[in-house]
This record gives C-alpha cells, structure tokens and sequence, in this order.
C-alpha cells in the first residue's frame, strides 16, 4: 500500500523537554490515523511539525517519498489542514475567503470548485455571509471546504469537532467519514473523542509525554485491556455466589444485595456465568461492560503510559 | 504560480480593508485629517514667520505619510491574520514567506500611493502647496527612499511579532513615530542637539528631508543627499531581511509562531 506520510525518530525539544521523544509512524493511502493522549502529549506539536509551523529538533519528515524540509511547497500542495483552533479572516465573507485560499492552493476556475464544494457541504447560501456571522457547525463546514479546496491526498486535522455540540459534531463526522469514502482522502485525526476515534479511524497512535506507547487499530487496543466488567443479577443464596467466585475471579464485589460485579477477562465470561449458574441462584439479569478505546486511554494517562 | 500566490494575499488585503473601518480610519481618515491640520497651521505659520517655515511643515507630513502608511501596512496586514487564527493556514499553504511579505509590501505599497496622491491633492487644492514644484523626478526618489526605509522597519516589527506574539502589537502602529523628530520630519536637521543629530544621519529619511526643504527653495535633485539615503537604505533593508529571517526561523525552533495565535 502507498505511504503518503512517513515519519522517522521525530523529536522536539522546548527548553530541556522533550515535547516530542522520537516519534515514528506512517499513513497509508486510504486510511484515517487518530493521534490520540492526554493533554501535554505532544499532540499538536507534532502537527505542527508536520506543517512546518516548528522546526523539529532531529528527525525525518517525509511526504509522497518526499523529504518535507527539502520539498516543502510541493508537500503542501498535496496535503491540507483542518482544525477547530485556527479559523479564517472574521470580517471578510465566506466565499472571500476560500477564494483567498484557491488563490494559495493555485486553483483553476475557483468560483466554480467553492460553489461546488460548498453545495456538497449544504452551506451554499452561507458564502456571502461574513465569517464570523456563522455558527460553530457552520464554521467547521466552511474549514472542512478549505481544507478540500486543493483537492488533497491527506488532511491533518486537529480536534475539528471540538467545541461542536453533539449534533454537529456526528454530522461532521458523518462528512468525514464521506470524504474518505468519495475522495480517497487519507486522514490523521486529533481528538480527545474516543467515540469518534473508535467511529472513524482505521488505526490509533496514542502518544503520552512526548512517545508512541501503543500504535494499533482501536479493537486491538481494546483488546489490551484484558478486564471487562461482568454484572450479575440473582435470586437465591448470596454465600453461594461469593463461594463460586472466590478464587476464580481476581476482584467482584457486591454492588447491591443480590448484584455482583466482577472484573474479569472476555473469555472468562461465559464459564463464570454457567458456574453461578450451576451455583444453584437463578440469574435474572446479565451485563456485560467490555472495555473501550477511553479505558485504553485512561489507563495511558493515569498510569504512566502502560497499558495492562 | 508564485504570481497566484501573491495576488490571494493581495486580494485578501483588498478584501479586508473594504471591510474594515479601523483600516480606513487608520490609513486614509488619520492622513486626511492630518494634512487639514497641519495645513492650517503650515498656513498660519506662512503669515506669521518665514514663508518656508509652514511649507517645511505641510511637506514634511505628506513625506512622512509614506513612511507611517507603508510601514503600518505592512506589519498590521500579518495581525489581522494573527487576530484571526489565520496565520497557521496562510503557513501551511504552499506560500513561501517570500511570498506572503512581497505581497504585503506591494499592498502597502498601492495603499501608500493611494494615500499620498488624496492627502497631495488636498494640499494643492485647499491650501496651495503642490508637491510636483519639488519636480517629478525628485518626488519620485523621496518616494521610493522613504518606502524602502518604511518597510525595513516593517519587517523588523513583523519579525518581532512572530518571535514575541502580539504582546507588543502597538508597536506595529506606533514605534514608528519615534523616527519623526529623529529624522528631522518638520523642521531643519540643524534645529536638532548635536548629539541627536549625529543619529539623525544614521537614518536615511533625514536626507531625503533635508533634500526635500531644499528641493522646495533651489530646483534640482540633490544627488549626494539621495545616494547617501539610498546607500543606507540599501543597508537597512539588507540587515531587516536577515533579521526578519533571524527571527522568523527562531519563531518556528520555539514554537511561538504556531502560538502567535494564541
């Protein structure tokens, strides 16, 4: 498969930290990438170094197999940028705007190409308007037909659903989601969202402290978590139960009366279930909780980047 | 392509200087109501003390107006970006820095001529100073001397606002005005204190002054004044690049150019 952006051993370092410790990964063509940490991991410093906005300390940037620090104009002509934080010019209109930016990108009949795209992304009455007149959602359309202005192979795109009410927010994904689709338009994707994450990335980096601790699809990452939560229900002997569990579950405890909850693994759970069972309660309620992309992230971020 | 480039900033600037009052008022109301004032008292001078006296005064303010108007251009034109959260995607299009400051110059530049040839007319037509006595030549030249003095200052404070952020944005439209008495704008450079003249002649709008209050009494061009402004304009400009440069890289090592923006 192509590689459209490839990154080699990136490090930046701010005054004696290291924001960014030797980072390395690739995007495929095709393929949404989410770059995901807790605040301070070093996140948007490293879009930031992708675009040319730092300069990295050591490390290699390499674009379409194209030295980015060498090639820079021909790099930038074929990515493009998306992201809640950096918004355009308030006072001029919209179509002002994007025309300022087809002008950048170099491209031809731009009138025609912001009409389009603007119709695509249902905002075709919003051209005239200025800027700063439209709503949050409508900015973010109105960023996402910037960032497709140049017709790109890769957009990088910082948490550009932050900020959106939930609505907006799915819809925007929901284009996303679209462009990749039509356009074959290869993503790396920022956000705090493990929910849009899990929806819409094909693999996962998640970044703590400046390092890479796991690069994965957002199912394997799950699956590094090997607990997930099993919640019982029952009518019968409590002290029954408790002697089934004991020893065969690292950790349950009584929720309610007649409730258990255990920590347990995935494959665990069908033979708990038939041994409580056979434990002579009958078991009226089942819930099983496995874990997601936010565990996988809470136990990054307050773990010291270790993953259980 | 490079032409493209250029011409979507410059239509950015046309685009928002339709749109903005301050700019209007900053540029052509502040020029406008400047020269009425300094007209009547260029006036009032010209019946009280020597003739020359008020016609210093009205010739240096539309002189200096290139200066104010080229440099305020150029380094305001970058905050309105920054104030926009636009910097960032003006960088990561495929724009060279060149680019994007060759283009603001030319903007500041067609803003200036703009300027100057209203607050010119005014002059002649309300308060009977034609700057064209001084001849087309000589107009031409001090124009081009103060325009490039105008925005190597420019660069320089374009410059100190990527490294620094916009803490220090007031100086974009106000620093400048610390030339005006250090230039001699108004009055003779011999009405200055020895010490104070000795940096005036570090400056190259003082001799295009000088040149300009002479230019006005004895027809001709005073080539040893202009070529000495134009030498250390030449240097000037020469070290505003590199510092620009300097600073620029510096911005994009610290991180400070991506959080110009705040």
């Amino acid at each position: 498969m192509e590689t459209l952006l490839e990154v080699h051993d990136l490090v930046k370092v701010f005054r004696g930290t290291r924001a960014v410790d030797g980072v390395s990964f690739a995007i495929p063509k095709g393929r949404i990438v989410g770059l995901l940490g807790p605040n301070g991991a070093g996140k948007t410093t490293t879009i930031h170094m992708l675009l040319g906005l730092i300069t990295p300390t050591s490390g290699r940037i390499t674009y379409f197999g194209r030295e980015f620090s060498r090639h820079r104009r021909e790099c930038l002509q074929r990515i493009n940028f998306a992201s809640s934080f950096n918004t355009l010019q308030g006072r001029i209109s919209v179509r002002e705007n994007l025309l300022v930016f087809a002008h950048l990108y170099g491209i031809r009949r731009p009138r025609a190409r912001i009409d389009r795209l603007a119709s695509y992304f249902g905002v075709g009455r919003l051209l005239d308007a200025r800027y700063w007149d439209l709503s949050a959602g409508e900015r973010t359309r109105v960023n996402l037909i910037k960032a497709l202005l140049n017709d790109p192979q890769l957009i990088l795109m910082d948490e550009p659903t932050a900020a959106l009410d939930p609505d907006i927010a799915d819809r925007t994904l929901a284009l996303i989601e679209e462009i990749r689709r039509t356009a074959g338009v290869s993503i790396l994707y920022t956000s705090h969202d493990m929910h849009e994450v899990t929806r819409i990335c094909d693999d996962v980096i998640f970044l703590d402290r400046g390092r890479i601790f796991a690069h994965d699809t957002p199912l394997g990452l799950t699956k590094r978590i090997r607990t997930a939560t099993l919640t019982l229900t029952f009518d019968g002997d409590r002290g029954a139960v408790e002697r089934t569990l004991r020893g065969r579950v690292e950790r349950f405890r009584f929720v309610q009366p007649f409730a258990v909850m255990i920590d347990t693994s995935e494959q665990a759970i069908p033979r708990l279930i038939f041994e409580v069972g056979e434990a002579g309660v009958w078991i009226t309620g089942i819930d099983v909780k496995k874990p997601t992309l936010e565990d996988v992230f809470l136990s990054i971020a307050r773990g010291g980047g270790r993953v259980e | 392509m490079w032409s493209e480039r250029i011409k979507g900033v410059l239509l950015q600037e046309a685009y928002i200087t339709r749109r903005s009052l301050e700019v209007i008022v900053d540029l052509f109301y502040t020029s406008l109501v400047t020269v009425v004032v300094f007209g009547f008292v260029s006036r009032f001078l010209m019946g009280v003390t020597n003739v020359h006296t008020g016609s210093y005064l009205i010739l240096g303010l539309l002189l200096w107006e290139i200066i104010r108007v080229n440099q305020y251009s150029l380094s305001v034109g970058s905050l309105w970006n920054i104030w926009s959260h636009n910097l960032s995607n003006m960088f990561v299009a495929p724009l060279s820095v060149t680019e994007y400051v060759v283009a603001h110059m030319l903007s500041a530049l067609l803003k200036t001529l703009v300027t100057f040839c209203g607050i010119c007319a005014i002059a002649a037509w309300w308060f009977h100073f034609n700057v064209l006595q001084m001849g087309l030549v000589n107009l031409a030249l001090f124009f081009a001397n103060l325009t490039m003095f105008a925005w190597s200052v420019g660069l320089v404070l374009l410059g100190v606002i990527f490294q620094i952020g916009t803490r220090i944005q007031a100086l974009a439209w106000g620093m400048i005005f610390l030339f005006q008495p250090l230039t001699a704008a108004f009055f003779p450079l011999s009405a200055l204190p020895p010490a104070i003249r000795a940096v005036a002649y570090t400056l190259p709008p003082t001799f295009v002054f000088e040149a300009a209050r002479r230019a006005l009494q004895v027809p001709g061009t005073n080539w040893a004044y202009l070529g000495i402004a134009a030498a250390e304009n030449v240097a000037y400009f020469a070290l505003a690049t590199a510092a620009f440069a300097w600073m620029l890289a510096r911005s994009r090592l610290s991180g400070r150019l991506a959080r110009a923006e705040g």
